[in-house]
């Protein structure tokens, strides 16, 4: 029977939960535990030290989580300002036309993290963005344009742009129709552009290490270097602080599609 | 003398990629109905949306309210586009989507809520102002359409088969609601529809569509009366089509043996059409008939009868349905016989 699930199902999808559920309880544990090592299952002792110091504003975990919110946020608003068009006019676009755009669109997607790095790298170092959080901002947005601009594809490929002419016979102008039919249709898909766009440069380590050239520290930057430094109580605090605006997004980009259609009745 | 509220001269509109419609001209007169038919793939939408702006057409003269549209955007033609289902705008409000056209002209609140309200009663949907699209019914959201479009009174009305979509008690609704919100306001209304009958009762002008042009625009008893041409003829569905030749003026000989008409084509090859209505059955008929069918619909019952090979669609009237296989005595109305020469 349909909505009646499955004991196999039940089980898979605790598997699920816990699979991703286990490792954030662990990195509870160890942002709040102290002399903690092998076999012994529990720390030793709890502090609550590395949070009293991250909430206090100190120390590099809060500056380092500021230049992220900053990039990703931005990161963020420019996929959804090029993606959108993009995305449109692919989803117009037949034929071969249509595999070609789609393709140079897809580019940045389709290379390897390391060849799409080393290529921007040289390109930004050559116009004096190397080591800027400009610079960094500009790499985050290539592969953010890239998967939103495909995310916007399937969304204008279900867009009954009959809405939009009947507005524009009503006598709305073009930018009117945008305004007060389009945008408010999108609100939706927008809202989860742009949650796509920022968690793509909320998590992104390469592109942040070669462009910025370690002068723009990051959220993961610092908790890498953390881990590196054997800082591990810090290091799960970090990785912990790292997982929340990602929720934060998906949440406010669920909330944002309340009530919204993206196709016209 | 008034200019038409919409004058087309010399359209050409393409299908895509392919030619399209050809030289297309007709003018409406404001309050009047003009409905246009044709055949399925015909262009009627094609036709429309050029109009609207809203596909690419060219035009010698394309005027609304006696000024040049063609250079224009569709928002600023002064011309409102209905599309076949009616697609209400799903974020706002009745209210929102009915005020919708008032917004983007940027027109004073409070007198925005008046005529919104008076477009809502002449649509009898008054308190629906507060409801949500998605809550509408098929019919209310046709009626919520229609009041969208006429609460900016634009000069010319387009509908695109506003009734197909409808089951025949909603198609009543609407077409009365139509009828009524013209009637008040008294834009132009160009309105496509399939349903000849329709075409009939609603349309001041009707224009049939063949072809790529316009193979005829007249009044309805005209065109019914004496279409043009043996297509649009055809198009009319007369089915009663016999091939023969005009021998001299007045005389119409095929095999059905010589028939009196009234109006002939000069002599030579001709096509007879005549509908069911011109045949009857009667006691002393010129010609005997062998019954083969009978075929009732919700209006009529029709007899389909043999004269010799020849099959004939009779229409019954009042009388008493003949048996099946029997043999009856038919005549012919002359005035009812249409000749063409052949194609």
């Amino acid at each position: 029977m349909s909505g009646v699930l499955s004991a196999g199902r039940i089980a898979g999808l605790l598997g699920l939960g816990l699979s991703a559920l286990l490792p954030m309880v662990l990195l509870a544990i160890w942002s709040v535990g102290d002399r903690w090592f092998y076999p012994a299952l529990w720390p030793s002792r709890l502090t609550a030290e590395s949070w009293r110091t991250l909430l206090s504003g100190e120390g590099r975990l809060w500056a380092a989580g500021a230049t992220s919110m900053l990039l990703a946020a931005g990161t963020g608003a420019i996929a959804c300002i090029v993606a959108l068009p993009v995305g449109r006019a692919l989803a117009r676009l037949d034929g071969w036309r249509g595999h070609l755009g789609a393709a140079m669109t897809f580019l940045p997607v389709a290379a390897p993290p390391v060849a799409l790095a080393t290529g921007l790298q040289f390109s930004f170092l050559s116009l004096g963005l190397g080591g800027r959080p400009i610079g960094v901002l500009l790499a985050h947005a290539v592969p953010a344009v890239a998967y939103v601009s495909l995310y916007f594809t399937g969304v204008f490929t279900g867009f009954d742009t009959r809405v939009e002419e009947e507005a524009r016979s009503l006598g709305a102008s073009a930018g009117q129709t945008f305004r007060f039919i389009t945008l408010p249709l999108l609100r939706r898909p927008l809202a989860e552009g742009f949650a796509l766009g920022f968690l793509i440069s909320w998590a992104q380590m390469p592109l942040t290490l070669l462009i910025g050239g370690g002068a723009v520290r990051t959220l993961p930057i610092e908790v890498f270097a953390f881990v590196e430094a054997g800082q591990d109580r810090i290091a799960a605090t970090g990785a912990l602080v790292l997982l929340v605006p990602a929720l934060v997004a998906l949440a406010a980009a669920r909330l944002a599609a309340r009530g919204t259609e993206v196709a016209a009745l | 003398m008034t200019a038409a509220a919409l004058l087309i001269e010399g359209l050409s509109a393409p299908f895509g990629s392919a030619p399209g419609l050809e030289d297309l001209s007709f003018e409406v007169r404001s309050g009047e109905r003009f409905v246009l038919v044709g055949a399925s793939g015909a262009g009627k939408t094609t036709l429309l949306r050029a109009i609207a702006g809203l596909a690419p057409g060219t035009a010698r003269r394309m005027e609304v309210a006696g000024h040049d549209v063609a250079p224009l955007p569709p928002e600023r033609r002064d011309v409102v586009y209905l599309q076949q289902t009616p697609l209400l705008f799903p974020h706002l409000t009745v209210g929102g989507n009915v005020g919708f056209p008032l917004r983007v002209r940027k027109v004073a609140r409070a007198e925005a809520a008046e005529r919104v309200q008076q477009a809502l009663s002449a649509v009898h949907l008054e308190s629906f102002a507060d409801r949500m699209p998605r809550t509408l019914s098929g019919g209310q959201r046709h009626r919520v359409a229609l009041a969208r479009a006429i609460v900016a009174r634009p000069a010319v009305l387009l509908l695109d088969e506003p009734f197909a979509s409808l089951d025949p008690s909603l198609r009543q609704e609407v077409r009365e609601a139509v009828i009524a919100i013209q009637r008040e306001y008294g834009p132009a209304l160009v309105l496509v529809t399939h349903d000849l009958d329709e075409a009939g009762l609603l349309g001041d002008q009707v224009g049939v569509l063949l072809g790529r042009r316009l193979a005829q625009v007249d009044r309805p008893a005209q065109l019914f009366g004496k279409p043009a041409s043996l297509e649009v003829a055809r198009f009319l569905g007369i089915p009663n089509e016999v091939p023969g030749r005009v021998a001299e003026p007045g005389c119409f000989q095929s095999a059905l043996g010589a028939l009196r008409v009234s109006r002939t084509i000069p002599a030579g090859p001709a096509i007879a059409l005549f509908r069911p209505e011109a045949v009857r059955i009667t006691e002393r008929g010129s010609m005997s008939a062998a019954v083969v069918e009978l075929r009732h619909r919700v209006h009529q019952t029709t007899a389909i009868v043999d004269v010799g090979g020849t099959r004939l669609e009779v229409a019954l009237g009042g009388t008493r349905p003949p048996a099946v296989r029997s043999l009856v005595q038919l005549t012919i109305d002359p005035d009812q016989i249409m000749t063409f020469p052949p194609p």
